[in-house]
């Protein structure tokens, strides 16, 4: 008896924590494909559109051009920040050089500043620089963000791999360049995979610094939705499609590559 | 082929000395065994000799060319490591093929050489699996045809074998020396199993805290060990080294009397091997106690006597019987070698 309500509340929960998820998520993909007048509406009963998605992508919304921004800005971020991480990340691993500890703390503690204390520098420094509402201003901020983060993901993933291969390749005749490429890259090819679909959202997710550094030119998806605040009040239909367009590539990539995520996260934990 | 030289070559880790001064020269062609308990600096020898960790001092020369500062690409060795160090992401064929890749060995002749190395570690038929789908001893192979397949000047192995079961490590061992038998590359063998130095060895060089302490051939280790730890570290099982003193020409230990060509002094310890003592029946032999264990080995029975602090163990026929606690008496045979050292320094005496 005892054992069937514990079952109960325990399946009752996990329904409750399901729903609590999961309810913002699903009313989002609904509430895409419904007509204005049904937005605040709870009832599944509506007639659905696509026409929401057809009137985000057109004048004056054109989030085209942000769905591009979004996409170079994330996919130049991840292609130049995890080969660089990569290389500091095994020199952080491999080099016993004085300092090493210290210097490695310094690059983790770029993460501990909060955002909003740093923005401000960011944009001075960009108008200086005529980069402000550029991709290039965006890339930098985000290359700065993700840089450490995947420098450490990306260590604990090699630390895990035994030096006796590489040592063997250097005795084989490989530099230690070659080394990394041919050896130790392969080998970490699962937790880099796992670091580059992190610096991947990451980046695709990020905001704060997207709204300050951006006015037109260099939207990005997040900032975006914000303009579907009008003086005619909350377009939540319209935004929901955008949401929708900014989860699913997400959502996807996620599916796909999934069994490496989960490889990755394991040959990371477990030395 | 090549000949190895190292001169006062010393490695510090802070303020940790791992080999202290040591010199040693490695004839072409020879197979030199670093043999000594973990800890004892023959690894750390080895990787100086592959270039995998920096020299404190002294010099290294290969060929009678100094390569201190060279990297180990440069070197021209091959080794195989204790845990192979396989490339786990590439098949056998392109693990053997990589060291040829490196050099930039022509496709066509690199298949050739694969083909030809695997087929003489008998691994000709698992080319194309990758190293998690082999066993333990297929994977040493691999590693072995990686190291071969370019023949190299030097070889280098770091416990190969140590990875193996027993059955496997004798059968390895025997293929090592027919290898090396029939490429005749110098190579330098790091093992602490002292069976592995014996049997394969042209020499060995037993070392301890640092230090070669003996570097002879493995016959004349085994039959005149240099000091204490090596009498005590060489032989299966080992050397029955028994505490005493020496008077009026007589090693007197409790239950031992033994006449040895020394002047009287205290603190002497007599070593003799136990395949060099025999069992007798009479209660007036020169090594007397109580049988204390017998130890089946198939071909033989170690017999242990046992008096008051002295224990002393012998080789005896396979069938021999006698009941635990009985009297127990041992005589040495003929021509047996006795082996006297200084407790306090553990030199030899005599």
């Amino acid at each position: 008896m005892k054992r069937s309500l514990a079952y109960v509340g325990e399946r009752a929960l996990l329904i409750f924590i399901s729903v609590v998820v999961l309810f913002p998520i699903a009313w989002m993909f609904l509430t895409a494909f419904k007509k204005p007048r049904d937005a605040y509406s709870l009832s599944l009963n509506f007639e659905p559109t696509l026409q929401n998605f057809v009137t985000v992508f057109s004048e004056p919304w054109n989030l085209g051009s942000m769905v591009m921004n979004s996409v170079i800005v994330a996919t130049v971020t991840v292609v130049i920040a995890v080969p660089c991480a990569a290389l500091a990340a095994y020199s952080f691993s491999r080099f016993r050089v004085k300092g090493r500890k210290f210097l490695f703390f310094l690059i983790l503690s770029t993460q501990f500043i909060p955002a909003v204390v740093i923005v401000l520098p960011f944009f001075l420094m960009f108008r200086q620089l005529d980069l402000l509402d550029t991709r290039i201003a965006l890339i930098i901020v985000n290359l700065a963000i993700v840089t450490p983060f995947v420098i450490w993901m990306i260590k604990g993933f090699i630390d895990a791999i035994p030096t006796d291969s590489e040592e063997a390749a250097m005795i084989d005749g490989a530099s230690r360049l070659r080394v990394i490429k041919d050896i130790v890259m392969p080998m970490a090819a699962p937790g880099i995979l796992t670091s580059s679909i992190f610096c991947f959202i990451l980046t695709w997710n990020e905001f704060l610094f997207a709204l300050i550094l951006s006015r037109r030119d260099a939207v990005t998806l997040p900032v975006g939705l914000v303009s579907f605040r009008t003086e005619r009040g909350d377009l939540w239909e319209l935004m929901s499609a955008a949401g929708v367009m900014i989860t699913v590539p997400i959502f996807i990539m996620a599916l796909f590559i999934q069994k490496h995520f989960t490889r990755g996260m394991t040959a990371g934990a477990v030395k | 082929m090549a000949e190895v030289r190292l001169v006062d070559i010393e490695k510090k880790y802070g303020s940790f000395l791992a080999v202290s001064k040591q010199s040693l020269t490695i004839h072409d062609g020879e197979f030199l065994v670093l043999l000594g308990p973990s800890g004892c600096g023959k690894t750390t020898t080895m990787r100086m000799i592959a270039g995998l960790e920096d020299i404190t001092s002294g010099d290294i020369m290969i060929k009678g060319e100094r390569i201190n500062d060279k990297p180990p690409k440069d070197r021209d060795i091959a080794m195989v490591f204790q845990n192979y160090g396989l490339y786990p992401h590439m098949t056998v064929r392109q693990n053997i093929e990589y060291p040829l890749k490196l050099r930039g060995v022509k496709r066509g002749e690199r298949k050739t050489r694969v083909q030809e190395t695997a087929d003489k570690v008998e691994l000709g038929a698992l080319l194309d699996r990758r190293p998690s789908e082999l066993s333990g001893g297929q994977r040493q192979r691999v590693a072995l045809a990686r190291a071969i397949v370019r023949t190299p000047s030097i070889f280098l192995m770091d416990e190969p074998l140590s990875n193996l079961d027993a059955k496997l490590r004798v059968t390895m061992r025997a293929e090592l020396k027919h290898l090396h038998h029939e490429l005749g590359v110098t190579t330098v063998y790091v093992t602490h199993d002292q069976m592995e130095a014996m049997t394969l060895a042209s020499r060995v060089a037993v070392m301890r805290e640092g230090k070669i302490v003996q570097l002879d051939t493995p016959k004349k280790i085994y039959a005149e060990p240099a000091d204490l730890f090596v009498a005590g570290f060489i032989g299966s099982p080992s050397m029955n080294l028994i505490d005493g003193s020496v008077k009026g020409g007589v090693f007197r230990a409790d239950g031992v009397e033994i006449p040895v060509p020394l002047e009287d002094r205290s603190g002497v310890v007599l070593g003799i091997r136990p395949e060099e003592l025999d069992i007798s029946q009479g209660p007036n032999a020169p090594i007397n106690g109580k049988l204390y264990a017998l130890e089946l080995t198939g071909e033989s029975t170690l017999v242990t006597l046992r008096n008051g602090p002295t224990s002393v163990c012998a080789r005896g026929h396979a069938d021999f019987e006698a009941d635990i606690n009985s009297p127990c008496h041992l005589t040495p045979k003929d021509g047996a070698r006795f082996h006297l050292f200084d407790r306090a320094s553990g030199e030899r005496l005599g």
